[in-house]
């Protein structure tokens, strides 16, 4: 994923401690390969190459994680879609090339979640049409980030926070007692990148944040970032940053996308009815909260 | 008494006093600027261990052994970058030059981050998402 891990854990044996971080590592590097759409021989890699040709037999976490992010598109009208790749590839944010007008509405046909189809009973995942691509980059950090504290727990932690480049899974308590806590980046950071605006206290739950200011560039005065409206193909505007906080971290990676596309208004309410917590950042800078998370999200004076 | 009644009553030895006084607080301002650093440091880790904290301002490449072999860090301007790298995907090289921020390096374990020497946000918290 080219990213970003850090993995904290609390335990009273250094060597414990390494040996699980180890193989919480290890579990990472294992989806990676399962995930990673650069690589050619990764599972996502096969079902692209296989769209509308044939079903493709893959592993359990493979069929999880499809499983969660077609969940995730029902959930969110289809804001978040992980088969967005058809049209995401056209652009090239190390180059700053944002793609034709005719490219995009070409290419817009093959993004739909609902071509994409898993068999469990088989174990195998099916894109119907030719040329469809699924992206995981919008829900396999929080999903990493979920299997990392799985193996810590089962390497007898109790304790630990996992990051997988700003998608947080923290639990149990610090050696202080006290829930761990987590910065909120200023979408409009001047410079630095722990700028943060709010914090937060955690434990037993997940977070993550989606901004318009990661993978994005700026031209001719407009902003393009990477997430995209899997209905228009064009960058959605409406929000700076969304931040999404919940017990699973597949969820906060991938519900931080879709209410970023969906905007405030129709993001809270979405938050609110699935139960989840939520923090917005509009277009116009103005914060927008859950009911449920005010008193507990901690805001530094604006500078 | 005024200014100029002050000026007047002074002797030669107390205006030479009074300007070696004056040259002394300016080189004060001089010596700040130039001797102690702006705050900018670049860090370079590997496999999360810092080996390097170098001045952003004075321009210089160094090599580090990852992983996977050699990273060349080039600083300059006030900029870094990657120049060299033995990783399969180059996006390191790719990311080119920064002037905040971080390049992360994955398969060779090389992590270059600018920052400032005592970051007081980032001690305060766990963990930052965004």
């Amino acid at each position: 994923m080219d990213t970003l891990v850090t993995i904290t854990v609390v335990s009273s044996s250094k060597d414990s401690a390494e040996k699980a971080i180890d193989t919480a590592f290890s579990e990472i590097e294992k989806l990676e390969k399962l995930f990673d759409f650069f690589s050619p021989d990764s599972e996502i890699s096969l079902i692209n190459k296989n769209a509308g040709i044939s079903e493709v037999k893959v592993s359990q976490d493979t069929l999880d994680i499809l499983d969660k992010a077609l969940y995730v598109s029902e959930k969110t009208e289809g804001a978040f879609d992980a088969t967005i790749g058809a049209v995401i590839t056209l652009y090239d944010f190390y180059k700053k090339v944002n793609p034709e007008d005719s490219s995009i509405k070409k290419n817009l046909s093959l993004v739909n979640y609902r071509y994409l189809t898993i068999d469990r009973n088989k174990s195998t995942a099916f894109l119907k049409k030719r040329g469809m691509y699924i992206d995981l980059g919008g829900i396999s950090k929080g999903y990493a980030a979920d299997n990392a504290v799985e193996t810590l727990k089962r390497n007898r932690i109790h304790s630990g926070l996992v990051s997988v480049a700003g998608d947080i899974k923290a639990f149990g308590l610090k050696p202080d007692g006290k829930p761990w806590k987590i910065g909120i980046r200023n979408p409009r950071a001047k410079g630095q990148e722990d700028d943060i605006m709010a914090t937060i206290e955690l434990t037993d739950m997940a977070i993550s944040t989606s901004g318009d200011y990661e993978r994005s560039f700026i031209n001719d005065g407009k902003r393009y970032h990477h997430l995209l409206n899997p209905r228009t193909g064009y960058p959605a505007e409406g929000c700076q940053s969304v931040s999404i906080i919940t017990k699973e971290g597949a969820f906060t990676d991938a519900f931080a996308t879709g209410i970023f596309i969906l905007g405030p208004e129709k993001g809270i309410k979405t938050l609110e009815k699935m139960g989840f917590d939520g923090v917005i950042v509009d277009s116009q800078g103005k914060v927008h909260t859950t009911p449920h998370i005010r008193g507990k999200v901690e805001f530094k004076r604006s500078s | 008494m005024n200014l100029k009644g002050l000026l007047n009553s002074t002797t030669i030895a107390d205006r030479i006093l009074l300007f070696i006084l004056i040259l002394l607080s300016l080189s004060g301002i001089f010596f700040i600027k130039e001797v102690l650093p702006k705050g900018q440091i670049v860090r370079i880790e590997i496999n999360g261990h810092p080996v390097y904290l170098l001045p952003i301002e004075k321009d210089r490449i160094v090599s580090v052994n990852g992983s996977e072999g050699n990273t060349i860090v080039e600083i300059k301007n006030h900029k870094v970058r990657i120049t060299e790298s033995p990783c399969d995907n180059k996006l390191c090289i790719q990311q080119g030059w920064i002037e905040k921020g971080s390049i992360v390096c994955l398969p060779n374990r090389v992590v270059v981050i600018i920052g400032t020497p005592e970051d007081e946000s980032n001690k305060r918290v766990d963990a930052i998402t965004g």
